[in-house]
C-alpha cells in the first residue's frame, strides 16, 4: 500500500511546488494590491481588484475577444477532427504513416507553430504567393483589425484539429466490429452507419474534446503573444494576454491573479455544464481519457 | 496540440522560485562575486570581464545572459524574490517603473564624476537624481535603397534631408512598380508606434511632456503637423511589423525604412546586391526644426536588494569606460557607447554608416523619465495606432492623447 503511494510522490511534488501553490498563493493575491517590485507595500484590498475588473473595459472586451476565439475555433477544430478521424479510419493503407502525419502538429510547440504561420501571413509569405498567382491582391493577414483574429484561430484550428482527431479515431476504434457488420448486414448505409452508430457511440470523446479544447482555448496566450501581442487596434487582446500585460508591464499582481480568478471561474462554470451533458450521453464516459492517442488492445482491430 | 500557456501566475512563481535558488551576490575566501545581468551574447561580453578581472583581481563576475523575450520577466521575479542580481543591464523603456518604485539605489552622489564623460543621462534621471549610468545607447535612422533612389532618377549621393524632399521620393518610389513601396511604416505591433512617430514631432519642435513632466504637451501644433505628415505616407508605405519592414528592405522591396544599427551587419550578409545608404532623419525644412530620432539606453543600475552593491558599482564604472564598451558595440552592432569619447573612435573613420547614427544620436530624443511613464506611452501608442488605421484623424487621436495623458498626470501615482 505504501509503495503504491510512493510511487506518486514525485508527482504529487511536483503538482505541489509547480500547481497547487501556485494557485492558492494566486487567490490570496488577487485580494491585494501587490506590485511584485515593491513587495513591502503590498496591502489587503479585499474583493476590490474583482470590482475593477468587472468594471473595466478593457476586461470585457479581452473577455469577448476570447469568447470569440473559442466560439469560433471549437466547432471548426471539433467537424474537421471527426471527418479526418473518419477518413482515418476508413483508410485500408498508409494508416500509421497518415495518423502520425495528422498527429505532427501536435508534438510541436505552440511558439514554433506560432513562428512558422508568422511567415506563412507575411505580406511576402506564401498565402499571399498563392493568392498572388491567382490574381488576387495581397492579404494583410495580420495587420488588418479584421482579419488578425481569425487568421489566429485558423492557425489553432489547424494546430489542434489532428489531436483531437486522434482522440476521436480512439474511440471509433472501441466499437465491436461485429456491431458494424450486423449493420452492414441489415443494409444500413454508411451515413446512416455513421449517424445512428458510430456518432452515438464517440459522444462521450466528442464532448471530451469539446470540454479540453473549450478549457485550452479559454487559455489563448502563446499566439498571440508571437503574432500579435494584441493588436492591431486590440482585435486579439484575450484575457489571458491582458493578465499577462497587467502582470508584467504594469505590475498589478494582484489584479492580474483577480483576473486569472475569474477566468477560472468562467471555465468552471463551463466545466460543470460540460460534465452535465458528458453525464447524459448515452454510452458510458471512460473514467480516465487518454490524454495521448491510445487504441484499445486485446478486443481486435476495430472496423470504425 | 501544442502546448499552450499555463496561467501566468504559475510561471511567475516558478520564475521567483527558479531565481531564488540562484545565488547573489557572494563571498568567497575574500574575493566577491557580482552577479550581472545583461543581454550581449556571452562571447562578445565575456573579453571584457576577463580584463575586469585582471584589474580586479578581488572581483568576480558571475554574468548571465538575459534574453529580450524573457529578460523582464525574470528581472521582475528576482526583485520580488528578494533576490536581484547586484548589476543590472536595464533598457531605457523599463527604466522609469523601476525608477518609480524606488527599485534602484540613488547612484547620484557616487557618480558625479562621470557625468561630463557619458552621454544619455536623461534616461536615467528622475527630478534630477540618477538611478542607473548609461551604458550604451541606440537610436534609429533612416535605411534608403540606393538602386531604388537611381531607378525614379534622384540621385542617392544627395538624399533627401527635408520631409517634402523625403515625401516626394517615397511617392515616386512607390509609383516606380507594383511590388514597391515608397516607406516602410510599423503597424500591427502598437509597443513601437510612438518611437517610430515622435521623431517627426520631435524634430518639429513637438514633445510629451512639458519640462517640469507635470503637463502634457501632445495636443501642440507641432505635434499635429507632423502626425499629419507621417500619415501623409501612409499611401505610399508598406504598413507591417519592424522585422518584416527590416525583411521588405532586405529584398529591396521598398525605399526608406527607419531601423537600428543590427540592420548594418545583417544587409550585407543577407542581401550582398542590395545597395543602401544610412542618412539622417528628415527634418521639416531646410531651415527648419532638427533631424530627430529616439534614442534608447541600456543602463546599469543596483537594485537596493542586491548584496554586492559597491562591487558592483566598481564593476560599472568599468564597463562605461569607452575602451570597454567599443569592443562590446564592435561585437554585438546593437548600441553605441555612452562615452562621449567614443564618438572619436577610429572604428567609425573606417565605417562610415555606423558613423551616421553616432552623428544620428547627437540630436536624438529620449523620452522622459516618468514615474507612470508605461501607461503614458500605452495612451500615446494606442492613439497613434488609431490615426495609422484611419480611425481617427491626426489632431483628434493626439487631442485624446493630450486629454487621457493629462488626466492620468492629475490622477499623481
Amino acid at each position: 500500500m505504501r509503495g503504491r503511494f510512493a510511487g506518486l510522490l514525485p508527482w504529487s511534488l511536483f503538482f505541489a511546488v509547480f500547481g497547487l501553490v501556485p494557485l492558492l498563493a494566486a487567490l490570496v493575491l488577487s485580494f491585494y494590491s501587490m506590485n511584485p517590485l515593491r513587495p513591502d507595500l503590498t496591502h489587503w484590498v479585499g474583493g476590490a481588484n474583482y470590482a475593477r475588473a468587472l468594471g473595466s473595459p478593457a476586461f470585457w472586451h479581452a473577455l469577448r475577444t476570447t469568447a470569440i476565439f473559442v466560439v469560433g475555433t471549437l466547432p471548426a477544430t471539433l467537424v474537421l477532427a471527426y471527418v479526418v478521424a473518419a477518413l482515418l479510419s476508413r483508410l485500408r493503407r498508409g494508416e500509421a504513416f497518415f495518423r502520425a502525419a495528422i498527429f505532427f502538429p501536435a508534438t510541436l510547440s505552440m511558439v514554433v507553430i506560432s513562428l512558422v504561420f508568422k511567415s506563412l501571413y507575411a505580406e511576402q509569405g506564401l498565402l499571399n504567393g498563392w493568392l498572388k498567382g491567382l490574381g488576387f491582391p495581397a492579404v494583410h493577414w495580420l495587420q488588418d483589425p479584421r482579419l488578425a483574429l481569425p487568421s489566429i484561430m485558423a492557425m489553432d484550428v489547424w494546430a489542434s484539429v489532428g489531436y483531437y482527431a486522434i482522440l476521436i479515431l480512439a474511440g471509433r476504434k472501441t466499437l465491436p466490429v461485429e456491431q458494424l457488420e450486423a449493420a452492414r448486414l441489415e443494409g444500413m448505409r454508411a451515413l446512416a452507419i455513421e449517424r445512428r452508430i458510430i456518432l452515438p457511440h464517440v459522444k462521450p470523446v466528442i464532448l471530451f474534446v469539446v470540454l479540453l479544447n473549450t478549457v485550452r482555448s479559454f487559455q489563448i496566450f502563446i499566439e498571440v503573444f508571437v503574432l500579435t501581442r494584441g493588436g492591431p487596434l486590440e482585435s486579439t487582446l484575450t484575457l489571458v494576454y491582458h493578465l499577462y500585460e497587467r502582470a508584467f508591464y504594469h505590475f498589478e499582481m494582484g489584479y492580474a491573479c483577480a483576473l486569472a480568478y475569474l477566468l477560472l471561474l468562467l471555465v468552471g462554470v463551463i466545466l460543470l455544464l460540460q460534465r452535465r451533458l458528458i453525464a447524459r450521453a448515452p454510452v458510458e464516459v471512460p473514467a480516465e481519457m487518454p490524454l495521448a492517442p491510445a487504441v484499445p488492445r486485446g478486443t481486435g482491430r476495430g472496423a470504425a | 496540440m501544442g502546448s499552450r500557456g499555463h496561467p501566468v501566475v504559475a510561471l511567475w512563481v516558478a520564475l521567483a522560485l527558479a531565481v531564488a535558488m540562484t545565488g547573489c551576490g557572494r563571498r568567497d575566501r575574500g574575493t566577491t562575486t557580482v552577479v550581472f545581468w545583461q543581454f550581449s551574447p556571452l562571447p562578445a561580453i565575456q573579453p571584457v570581464l576577463d580584463k575586469f578581472h585582471h584589474e580586479h583581481p578581488g572581483i568576480r563576475v558571475e554574468v548571465e545572459q538575459l534574453t529580450w523575450q524573457s529578460g523582464r520577466e525574470k528581472i521582475v521575479a528576482a526583485v520580488a524574490a528578494g533576490r536581484p542580481p547586484d548589476l543590472c543591464e536595464i533598457g531605457s523603456t523599463f527604466l522609469p517603473g523601476l525608477v518609480a518604485d524606488s527599485t534602484l539605489i540613488d547612484l547620484t552622489d557616487s557618480i558625479a564624476d562621470l557625468k561630463p564623460e557619458l552621454r544619455g543621462w536623461r534616461v536615467t534621471e528622475y527630478l534630477g537624481r540618477s538611478y542607473a549610468i548609461p551604458w550604451m545607447l541606440g537610436t534609429r535612422a533612416m535605411y534608403m535603397n540606393a538602386d531604388l533612389m537611381r531607378g525614379v532618377g534622384l540621385p542617392p549621393e544627395n538624399p533627401p534631408t527635408t520631409w517634402t524632399d523625403f515625401a516626394r521620393a517615397v511617392e515616386q518610389i512607390d509609383a516606380a512598380g507594383p511590388d514597391l513601396k515608397g516607406f516602410g511604416m510599423n503597424a500591427g505591433e502598437r509597443e513601437v508606434l510612438f518611437k517610430k512617430f515622435m521623431p517627426f514631432a520631435w524634430g518639429n519642435g513637438g514633445d510629451i511632456l512639458d519640462s517640469t513632466l507635470t503637463h502634457s504637451v501632445v495636443y501642440s501644433p507641432q505635434n499635429v503637423e507632423a502626425l499629419r505628415f507621417y500619415l501623409s505616407l501612409k499611401p505610399f508605405s508598406l504598413l507591417d511589423r519592424q522585422e518584416m519592414l527590416d525583411e521588405a528592405f532586405t529584398r529591396g522591396r521598398i525605399g526608406f525604412t527607419i531601423s537600428g544599427p543590427w540592420m548594418l551587419r545583417k544587409l550585407p550578409e543577407s542581401a550582398p546586391q542590395l545597395h543602401f545608404v544610412v542618412i539622417l532623419m528628415p527634418r521639416p525644412g531646410k531651415d527648419r526644426g532638427t533631424p530627430a530620432s529616439f534614442a534608447g539606453a541600456e543602463a546599469l543600475g543596483i537594485f537596493r536588494g542586491a548584496k554586492e552593491k559597491s562591487a558592483a558599482l566598481t564593476l560599472a564604472r568599468f564597463l562605461v569606460r569607452e575602451e570597454n564598451a567599443m569592443p562590446l558595440y564592435i561585437a554585438t552592432g546593437n548600441a553605441f557607447p555612452a562615452a562621449a569619447a567614443a564618438v572619436e573612435d577610429t572604428y567609425f573613420v573606417s565605417h562610415p554608416r555606423d558613423k551616421v547614427f553616432v552623428q544620428q544620436l547627437q540630436t536624438a530624443v529620449a523620452p522622459p523619465v516618468h514615474p507612470r511613464w508605461v501607461e503614458i506611452e500605452e495612451i500615446l501608442n494606442s492613439e497613434l495606432e488609431e490615426a495609422i488605421y484611419g480611425k481617427k484623424p491626426a489632431d483628434e487621436a493626439l487631442r485624446s492623447a493630450d486629454q487621457r495623458i493629462g488626466a492620468l498626470l492629475q490622477t499623481g501615482r
